[in-house]
């Protein structure tokens, strides 16, 4: 095994040198060197460097090459009694100065001097002011060389400059000490005021991306690996940016990277990711520790089974030394399809069934059931709710009435994930009638549609790219005004909204006017999808068309990626990109290969949620148990045991009022509702309110929390409404005390509407006892016997 | 003055009265400072933690820039407080009238412009390790409520951490774990029906007795538990949490505590008789029975728009509040063994925008210390002359952070270990704010 070798001193005696070939043109360029054997272990931090050219080539003791002078020499890497060589061909072009946009940009990014809490915050510090990340080349170019009337610049005393006497810190330096005069960078910025501040020529190629290589690593614990950082050009060259780059652990307890790019592994097992910046561009090495040990003796097991999500689960628990928990009990997994797929309990006579039913399709049998019975629809319109649903006091109540008939309605018809998107992002016509409409109703500026539109359905979060180019994103202010651009023609008539009752109707169209300016250089945006090219629009043609388009196409990876992770997260308790809906480089999926896999399921199945959820659901992934082995029990992302997890608010509420048979009354709704129903977070509920659904006085609501809380523990111990419900003369205790049924049998039908299982002869033997040491009657029996039912665990997690 | 017999030795402060601040230098007073950390003798017993969620504006409260044009300086005048030369602006009366009980931080910055970063930076004295958006609620790292929770804890049946009427964004536990994350007290406590809900069975269920339901719970709960914490049962949480509950249906004190009634009008009325006022008294009656931290989340201070009529309307509730709260605190002695803050996620922007709102702006906040230790009637830092950032005495979240645990005597520099043993300082810069020391 590769991991297993790691540990072993290289005997192979084949070492190299990367890069193995070295051309200098420019006195300021430098190389990291890295050493490695024939398997890739990583020697670079252990062997010694020699150049065998002083005066032509230095090297440093890290491996950092930087040319002196023109000349051709190679620099020897000895570890032990091994040795490679690198070739080094310095011809050094006078005639080549450094320029303010490809050399000067990079370096006062890399140190930080154009940063949030320097320079680049909004006022600047101290009255010098650089765009955020070096976003405007005109504004930071004239900050430097123009501004403050030029004292910031000294051409006739290069060294006394301020930039640089500021930078070094030989005059004070609220931000300290950030280049050393004999640094390359130093160098740089010297010669570059010394040949009077030039500009780089638009001709000049642009950087195209960034790579880092290694890009994957898995490493034993104590581990040292350099990586570089290589800037590509349109031109098809590329450029060693190593000293230039910021390096950033994602967890830097369990594996850090210092800031020449040495990477070095703690020793704790898990998963990281190391990202390098250079300018705008970044680019991510992951970083792999299995389990020590796992991977020596054999591999972990597998899941059993053809499935490609099995499959691809697998590959990766053998990566990491997981082995995958056992296969649930059938009783536990029906109650959880039942819970995940149409959320709610099944009933005694449908857990009976389905503990009988002997077919071996039947969890695929039940699944295509389950996502056919109209509790579907409610159950994930409930969802969106969350996402879409807006407050009722700001749009309206029969608006936001009309939005929750049509998401109902959308997922009773199963419309395709695709077309349910279309609908809401061209959304148009009437808030009476045309329930998507209330979604622009709510957000009622291109900036507020573009940011939920991204997000909900590309998994993009735009926000901060609204204001500046981000520095973990590759989105800038221009994409986003290009995106907003698409929302300007939103035309409206009737009353819109009006503090503190908007009850009126209002009307959306295609108008022929409406523009999207970018707020820094006040140009008008042309409609132009992420990272696409600009569009031009007729009068008559509408751009949310042509973007509802883009966004859905078959193309569009981002589109089926997000919608099959959201679906994905919710069966499964965790998203392949977690959270949900933030799907970027820097927070990459714990499994890539899953997420396209199931993207492409997503897209094959013509964006059919039913049929996806009886995809997932028909994995033996789906299927395993919360019970952990020795080898995965610290997983908490990889899927290689189920997450127990808490069912929302609503789930819980019409669990209580299944097994206690009474249910419940809201305000605002007809009788006998179920809480998933209900078409607004306003309507008043206190068990709704501790088990946290959205909080109905935010605007627009807020997140759910998921966590379990004293609060909800004292609800369901004391709630009054809990209370009534069990001790009530028409709920389940007492119509079961009323019946000839024996009290055993009743103990057992609570059990299996509660936990779907029957009672082991044990807890059975157990209750009877308690009732008659307590003294209790058949009546107070059952209803102590559902109380404590309720109270436990095992009825409030789905398992 | 006494020079030597002073409670924590000689302070900066006394060096600076007695002109020596050059003389002694940082170095001298500040290993005095780390000397009395150490032997971790807490100031403070409890702590009330006012949350003005969204970002309270900075001018409009204890920084106002009188000399800033009117675009910056906005529609308010400054007025005098108790301490000469000391000014806040024109709504603030009654806590300018007790200036000399407070310490005014006008320095704290930092880099998290959205409520949902800011807030966890202020809440747990730790920047969210990756960014994350504006409404989040992210949690990367235990809330200071449950640090002490977990390391000072309260009396028995009594959760040691409060949060009055909601969590904070970043109020959590993170991995110390259920069984410190907050008791929410929600509803209206100046409302006459009003009750903790749900720690007693309710009154008019006739049938509602507890008649051994504990035992039965004990028989029907089988669940399997995952006790290894690495692997992040909720079952556990819930046991935790449930635990909790029946300490606090069993806990006197609690219910006593709970029993806002009890109080006398006229104590009602110096609060203000408002949701807010009657909260913040419900945090004192918190304390009076052991409470070692509560949170008050007071919402609606996100002025993007019509900052000026909103805050004419809300400012003289809020000054009354605080005022009675410190003024109460004080005539019971209680001040003395209890810090009071206010703060919110970060100040508001210089500029008064087009909607005559103020936006996010973190390179200035003001920070309100009262009690616990506090020596009264400083200002520490500065702005500069338009109230854009900090420029003097520059202090970050984690000196914030660590001066809340340092008054409550806890080591802002120990080490705690998450459930997969990744370790983590309670604060990754342990140095307390030392003016504020005493």
């Amino acid at each position: 095994m590769f991991v297993g070798s790691l540990l072993l001193i290289n005997q192979q005696g084949n070492l190299k040198v990367e890069p193995a070939l070295i051309q200098f043109q420019n006195l300021q360029d430098q190389v990291q060197l890295r050493v490695v054997d024939n398997l890739g272990v990583d020697f670079t931090s252990k062997a010694t460097f020699k150049s065998s050219d002083t005066k032509t080539i230095s090297v440093s003791a890290t491996g950092e090459v930087k040319p002196l002078q023109s000349g051709n020499t190679s620099i020897i890497a000895t570890f032990g009694n091994l040795t490679a060589t690198s070739t080094v061909n310095s011809q050094i072009d006078k005639s080549k100065v450094p320029t303010f946009e490809k050399d000067i940009q990079p370096i006062l990014t890399r140190f930080g001097c154009n940063s949030g809490p320097c320079h680049g915050k909004q006022r600047g510090q101290n009255g010098f002011q650089l765009s955020l990340l070096a976003f405007d080349d005109d504004f930071d170019f004239g900050a430097i060389v123009t501004e403050a009337r030029g004292r910031r610049i000294f051409p006739s005393s290069p060294e006394s400059s301020i930039l640089l006497m500021k930078a070094t810190g030989a005059v004070p330096h609220g931000g300290g000490k950030k280049l050393d005069p004999e640094s390359t960078a130093y160098k740089q910025l010297l010669s570059w005021i010394k040949v009077g501040t030039p500009r780089t020529p638009k001709s000049e190629p642009k950087i195209i991306a960034l790579e880092i290589t290694p890009a994957n690593l898995i490493l034993p614990p104590k581990t040292k690996v350099q990586v570089r950082a290589i800037a590509k050009f349109e031109d098809g060259n590329s450029k060693d940016v190593t000293h230039l780059s910021a390096f950033q652990s994602s967890e830097s307890v369990l594996t850090s990277v210092d800031s020449k790019g040495l990477i070095e592994t703690g020793s704790l097992p898990g998963e990281v990711a190391i990202m390098a910046r250079y300018m705008e561009k970044f680019a991510i090495c992951y970083v792999t520790m299995p389990l020590t040990g796992a991977t020596k003796t054999k591999l972990p097991a597998r899941i059993s089974s053809d499935h490609f999500i099995d499959t691809l689960l697998s590959n990766k628990f053998e990566k990491l030394g997981l082995s995958p928990s056992e296969p649930a009990n059938d009783s536990v997994l029906v109650r959880r399809m039942y819970l995940d797929i149409i959320g709610r309990l099944p009933t005694p006579e449908e857990t009976r069934a389905w503990l009988n039913e002997k077919s071996p399709d039947k969890v695929r049998n039940l699944a295509v059931q389950l996502v056919n019975r109209p509790e579907y629809a409610e159950f994930w319109a409930n969802k969106w709710a969350d996402l879409l649903r807006p407050n009722p006091y700001h749009v309206g109540i029969k608006a936001v009435f009309v939005l929750h008939t049509w998401l109902r309605d959308a997922f009773r018809k199963n419309l395709p994930y695709d077309q349910f998107s279309r609908e809401i992002i061209t959304a148009e016509g009437s808030t009476f009638r045309d329930g998507a409409s209330v979604f622009i109703r709510d957000k009622r500026t291109p900036e507020e549609i573009t940011t939920v539109v991204s997000r909900l359905f590309l998994g993009v979060r735009l926000e901060c790219a609204k204001c500046h180019h981000h520095p973990f994103e590759v989105y800038g202010q221009e994409d986003f005004y290009q995106f907003a651009a698409f929302f300007a023609r939103i035309g409206r008539k009737g009353v819109g909204i009006s503090a503190p009752i908007s009850g009126s109707e209002e009307m959306f169209f295609l108008s022929k006017k409406g523009t999207v300016k970018h707020p820094r250089t006040n140009e008008e945006m042309k409609p132009a999808p992420l990272k696409g090219k600009p569009m031009e629009f007729g009068e008559d043609e509408d751009p949310r068309a042509a973007l509802a388009k883009w966004i859905t196409s078959k193309d569009n990876n981002l589109f089926a990626k997000a919608g099959a992770n959201r679906i994905w997260g919710d069966l499964m308790g965790r998203g392949l990109v977690d959270p949900v809906d933030d799907l970027r480089a820097t927070n990459p999926p714990t499994n890539p290969e899953l997420l396209d896999a199931l993207a492409e399921e997503f897209r094959k199945s013509d964006f059919d949620m039913k049929k996806f959820i009886v995809t997932i659901v028909t994995s033996n992934a789906y299927r395993l148990s919360s019970v952990p082995n020795e080898k995965n029990l610290m997983d908490t992302r990889n899927h290689s045991r189920h997450y127990r997890n808490r069912p929302r608010a609503e789930v819980l509420l019409d669990m209580v009022c299944d097994v206690t048979g009474v249910k419940d009354s809201f305000p605002a709704m007809p009788q006998d509702s179920r809480a998933m129903e209900m078409w607004t977070f306003r309507s008043a509920s206190e068990f709704l309110d501790s088990f946290g659904r959205p909080d109905p006085n935010q605007d627009p609501p807020c997140e759910r929390l998921p966590d379990s809380t004293v609060v909800q523990a004292l609800h369901l111990m004391n709630g009054k409404g809990v209370q009534a419900k069990i001790l009530s003369d028409n709920g389940r205790a007492a119509q079961l005390a009323a019946s000839p049924v024996s009290l055993e049998s009743a103990v057992e039908e609570l059990y299996l509407r509660c936990y779907s299982r029957m009672p082991t002869k044990q807890e059975m033997q157990k209750v009877l006892t308690l009732a008659s040491d307590q003294k209790l009657n058949k009546r107070q029996a059952l209803e102590n016997v559902l109380w404590a039912l309720i109270n436990s665990p095992e009825f409030v997690l789905v398992d | 003055m006494n020079l030597l017999g002073s409670r924590h030795g000689l302070s900066r402060r006394d060096c600076l009265m007695l002109g020596l601040g050059t003389l002694l230098g940082g170095g001298f007073t500040s290993s005095l400072m780390a000397k009395n950390s150490a032997t971790g003798k807490a100031q403070a017993k409890s702590v009330i933690l006012v949350w003005l969620d969204g970002g309270p504006t900075h001018y409009e409260t204890f920084d106002p820039k009188p000399d800033a044009p009117v675009e910056i300086r906005g529609n308010y005048k400054p007025i005098p407080t108790k301490i000469p030369g000391v000014h806040f602006s024109q709504h603030m009366t009654k806590l300018a009238s007790i200036m000399d009980k407070l310490a005014i931080v006008r320095s704290v910055q930092h880099d998290q412009g959205n409520h949902g970063a800011g807030n966890h930076y202020m809440m747990t004295g730790a920047p969210p390790r990756i960014p994350v958006g504006c409404g989040a609620f992210v949690s990367f790292h235990p809330s200071m409520g449950s640090v002490v929770s977990s390391e000072i804890g309260a009396l028995p049946g009594l959760p040691a951490y409060f949060t009055i009427p909601s969590m904070t964004r970043s109020g959590g536990p993170n991995f110390l774990g259920a069984k410190h994350a907050p008791f929410v007290v929600d509803g209206s406590p100046n409302s006459a029906g009003f009750r903790v809900r749900d720690v007693s069975l309710p009154k008019e269920l006739d049938g509602a007795k507890q008649l051994g339901r504990e035992e039965m719970r004990k028989a029907v709960d089988r669940m399997v538990r995952f006790a290894d914490k690495q692997v992040g049962d909720p079952a556990l949480a819930m046991d935790d949490n449930y635990k909790q509950g029946l300490d606090l249906i069993r806990s006197k004190e609690a219910q006593a505590a709970f029993d806002i009634q009890r109080e006398p009008e006229k104590v009602r009325e110096l609060y203000g008789r408002n949701e807010f006022g009657q909260r913040t008294l419900l945090a004192r009656r918190l304390v009076e029975a052991g409470v070692p931290f509560i949170v008050l989340n007071e919402g609606g201070w996100d002025h993007h728009t019509n900052i000026f009529p909103t805050l004419d309307k809300r400012l003289p509730t809020f000054d009354q509040t605080i005022a009675g709260l410190i003024t109460d605190l004080d005539q019971r002695g209680m001040l003395e063994s209890t810090l009071v803050l206010v703060l919110g996620e970060f100040g508001r922007t210089p500029q008064v925008n087009k909607d005559g709102g103020r936006d996010h702006w973190s390179n200035a906040m003001s920070i309100l210390f009262a009690g616990g230790g506090t020596p009264g009637g400083q200002v520490i830092g500065a702005t500069d002359k338009r109230g854009y950032a900090a420029c003097e005495r520059v202090l970050s979240p984690e000196n914030f952070a660590s001066t809340v645990y340092s008054k409550i005597g806890v080591d802002p520099g120990k080490i705690l270990y998450a459930a997969n043993g990744r370790p983590a300082h309670i604060v990754s810069n342990p140095q307390p704010i030392q003016e504020l020391m005493g």
